[in-house]
């Protein structure tokens, strides 16, 4: 089935075939995974997906599901663009990539064990010495402890893309406070209201079992000797981008939603404040940075954090999900040794790839790259939200000696990496009224708990929306899909 | 549940309530004065004086008094507190920092509610939309009320929104009772009866939406004496002080069921005002309406910050 004759949505779609087309094959086939959706969605006019395309950006505003932007001076409410064509991902290729994030989760875990107690990797010479020890992320106060159950990073956002050979690469893992997973499930039901029909002919598996499985999670890294845990999700408060998504997780795992100045330490204890009086607390699922929970430990200037907490932790007396001190191992300098990370504690070959990485803190490396700048993305280790990234093929003259400097002033600060082409998908585009290319990723979300483990069957599309554009990130302009994992 | 969120549903119950009292006021008060039966009655400085009274806005010289200003003052403008947009902007904001525990279709539902008042035009309002906009500020509050009702757990979320809302409902009725009262006084010269058979008291009912069941129950023209009683007494009204105060009594109960009994707790001092209401009779409460509508004001801040002391103190 050609696209362009027997679909009128698709009429005017533009298949540039130097892509890799999630839905058409390079001879502008429709893939047989779509065969049937597009036989659906041609039932409608472009004009109905314009207005499914209205409806949907009404719900989403209307149940407040908005982020903040800060670009501007003021803070503005923002909804997170809603794509109508949904990403399917087919039931043996989902058991990869399922079998491959738990596999990473399961090596980061043992590597930050490894870098907070004997440093067995780095005496052995595999990964550099230096690269902890010039982390910003590492965590002195962290040495030697034993977090509750053995575990970091509870939970981790595994971002993966698809490049032009059609497999799966890991572009980066998230294992501070990835977020993003609410939208998992908003997607869901937003698609559901728009287009319930197309979800008779298609076996997909749920996106809501989320939040019990992390309750589930949370409540296995308990302190020692607590029955049953009181466990709490702590917010920086209503002015959060993501405070939409500590409210769901709150609300769907009912578990209290809580700000720092609910909370106080006494005695190495936390507690909240409730209209009963204090009342006990055993495990925080943290959603403040590192460097913001605690005023008596870390920045002073706190005021999201409680004073005492760390003091706490180190008692054993509260778990903090995720573990602090775990942006050592999402450095994105650590994430070039990936590969030997997995093999050193698991003994396994990757399961997923990894894209090749050169290290501007590495002489030959940075010989190469500042020859080669622009064939190349080069990335700060250390920021996320896709602030800071340049595009080799995208830069200027100028710009690209600019970048030259700012490397060599701090190699240790940057890595590069090929260009790699994501996956382009069929996408609603509001300004041209019809569906267009656009790059796409997938986030994953991953559990680790003691003896269990759980990767959400869906995970998160991400879509560039302008043209061309490789950064899917939300606060640079993205959007996303919904992402169907099918049974079999 | 935290203290601080406590605190944030109470008054999201309170500044909901308050909306719509507002909204109702303003309406009642402007449509009724165009065709009011003395021309006190019907002077645009009289009613324009009466709403601010009615918001607490103190005015040197009403005959000063720009329509437009005080009605965009009472509806939309966002710097003045008791302005009915900045009510629906801290309900929101309450509701926000409690989501966690609300449903998502109560939440969605003030989440509209707030976005309609927010790009509700300046100008329309004051030129011709006072009708559209108060009216429809009553339908959405209406809304919210049963969303509360509905589809939240009668627990201790639903018995704090509910405390909210009834002190802020006697408030505003005691309120709204003291501004008409006044404005009673006002107008005596205009009547051939005296004050207890002023125009004023039919406007009073409407603005508490008991008119026609008032009607019902008197089947008579509404005079000081029954629209009092009515509006402070009458148990079955749903707007009455007096129920009100039974409201808060019972959802007091539900929070801390334990704490009646000790003295310094607002569930005993709740059950006490109830009972001295309770067995009050028109006629005293006459002697000295004043007096009366002052007393229950007192004691209506009183609940809201022994409330404070004993519940959200975070």
């Amino acid at each position: 089935m050609k696209y362009n004759k027997s679909n009128p949505i698709f009429s005017s779609y533009q298949n540039n075939t130097n892509l890799f087309d999630e839905i058409f094959d390079k001879n502008e086939n429709v893939r047989p995974t779509y065969k049937k959706i597009l036989e659906l969605y041609s039932d409608h006019s472009i004009q109905d997906f314009a207005n499914l395309n209205e409806k949907a950006k009404a719900s989403f505003f209307n149940q407040g599901i908005t982020f903040q932007v800060y670009s501007d001076k003021k803070a503005q409410e923002k909804i997170f663009p809603f794509d109508l064509f949904p990403r399917i991902i087919e039931a043996k290729e989902w058991e990869t990539i399922e079998k491959g994030v738990i596999q990473r989760s399961k090596a980061l875990n043992l590597f930050l064990w490894d870098v907070y107690h004997k440093k067995n990797i780095i005496k052995e010479g595999i990964v550099p010495m230096d690269l902890i020890s010039t982390s910003g992320n590492y965590l002195r106060q962290m040495i030697d402890f034993n977090p509750p159950g053995g575990i970091y990073n509870h939970i981790s956002g595994t971002d993966l893309i698809k490049h032009s050979d059609g497999k799966y690469y890991v572009l980066e893992d998230n294992i501070r406070c990835p977020s993003g997973v609410s939208y998992v499930i908003c997607n869901r039901n937003a698609l559901k209201r728009a287009l319930f029909g197309v979800f008779n002919h298609y076996e997909i598996q749920t996106v809501t079992d989320y939040s019990e499985n992390l309750l589930e999670m949370l409540e296995s890294v308990k302190p020692k000797g607590v029955d049953s845990p009181t466990c709490v999700l702590i917010t920086p408060g209503v002015y959060n981008s993501a405070y939409y998504e500590h409210c769901y997780l709150a609300k769907t795992s009912g578990i209290e939603l809580v700000e720092g100045r609910d909370l106080f330490v006494e005695k190495d204890f936390v507690y909240m404040k409730t209209i009963n009086g204090p009342k006990r607390v055993d495990v925080i699922y943290r959603r403040i940075d590192d460097l913001f929970i605690d005023p008596m430990e870390f920045r002073k200037d706190s005021v999201l954090g409680v004073p005492g907490l760390f003091a706490a932790y180190k008692k054993g007396n509260v778990t903090l999900a995720n573990a602090p001190g775990t942006g050592v191992a999402d450095d994105k300098a650590i994430y070039t040794y990936m590969p030997q990370i997995i093999k050193y504690y698991l003994n396994e070959e990757p399961i997923l790839n990894n894209v090749h990485t050169y290290h501007c803190s590495n002489p030959d490396d940075l010989k190469y790259i500042l020859e080669n700048i622009a064939n190349l993305v080069i990335k700060p280790v250390d920021e996320a939200g896709g602030y800071g990234i340049s595009i080799g093929n995208r830069l200027t003259k100028e710009e690209i000696e600019k970048v030259k400097m700012v490397i060599k002033e701090n190699p240790r600060k940057y890595i590069a990496q090929p260009i790699m082409s994501l996956s382009v998908h069929a996408t609603y585009i509001d300004e041209t009224n019809s569906f267009e290319q656009r790059h796409v990723d997938l986030r994953t979300y991953t559990l680790l708990g003691q003896d269990k483990e759980f990767v959400l069957k869906g995970g998160l599309t991400r879509v560039a929306l302008q043209k061309g554009n490789l950064i899917v990130n939300s606060s640079q302009g993205g959007g996303s899909k919904d992402t169907w994992v099918l049974k079999k | 549940m935290l203290a601080r969120v406590a605190n944030d549903l109470f008054w999201m119950g309170r500044y909901i309530e308050r909306a719509e009292h507002t909204a109702r006021f303003v309406n009642v008060n402007y449509f009724s004065s165009l065709d009011a039966p003395n021309k006190l009655s019907q002077s645009r400085p009289f009613v324009l004086n009466s709403m601010y009274a009615m918001v607490n806005e103190r005015v040197e010289d009403e005959s000063e008094l720009i329509e437009e200003d005080v009605l965009f003052n009472i509806g939309l403008n966002p710097d003045k507190i008791y302005s009915i947009i900045s009510c629906i902007k801290i309900a929101r904001e309450n509701a926000n920092s409690s989501r966690d525990l609300i449903s998502t279709e109560f939440y969605e539902s003030i989440n509209k509610f707030y976005h309609y008042i927010m790009s509700y035009p300046k100008d329309t309002f004051v030129k011709n939309g006072l009708y559209d906009f108060t009216t429809t500020v009553s339908e959405h509050t209406a809304i919210l009320r049963a969303k509360i009702r509905s589809t939240l757990l009668h627990n201790e979320v639903y018995a704090l929104i509910m405390l909210g809302m009834n002190i802020e409902r006697a408030t505003q009725i005691t309120r709204i009772i003291k501004t008409k009262f006044d404005d009673a006084e006002r107008a005596i010269g205009g009547y051939t009866n005296p004050i207890k058979n002023s125009y004023e008291w039919t406007t009073l009912l409407k603005c508490a939406e008991s008119y026609d069941m008032m009607r019902r129950l008197y089947r008579k023209t509404p005079t000081q004496l029954t629209t009092l009683e009515f509006l402070i007494l009458n148990p079955d009204c749903p707007r009455s002080v007096m129920n009100s105060i039974n409201q808060t009594y019972t959802h007091i109960n539900q929070l801390d069921s334990l704490k009646l009994h000790s003295t310094n707790s607002s569930a005993f001092f709740i059950g006490k005002m109830r009972s001295e209401y309770e067995f009050k009779t028109i006629e005293e409460i006459q002697e000295s309406v004043k007096k009366f509508v002052e007393d229950t004001l007192n004691n209506l801040v009183k609940i809201s910050s022994k409330l404070e002391e004993e519940y959200f103190n975070y």
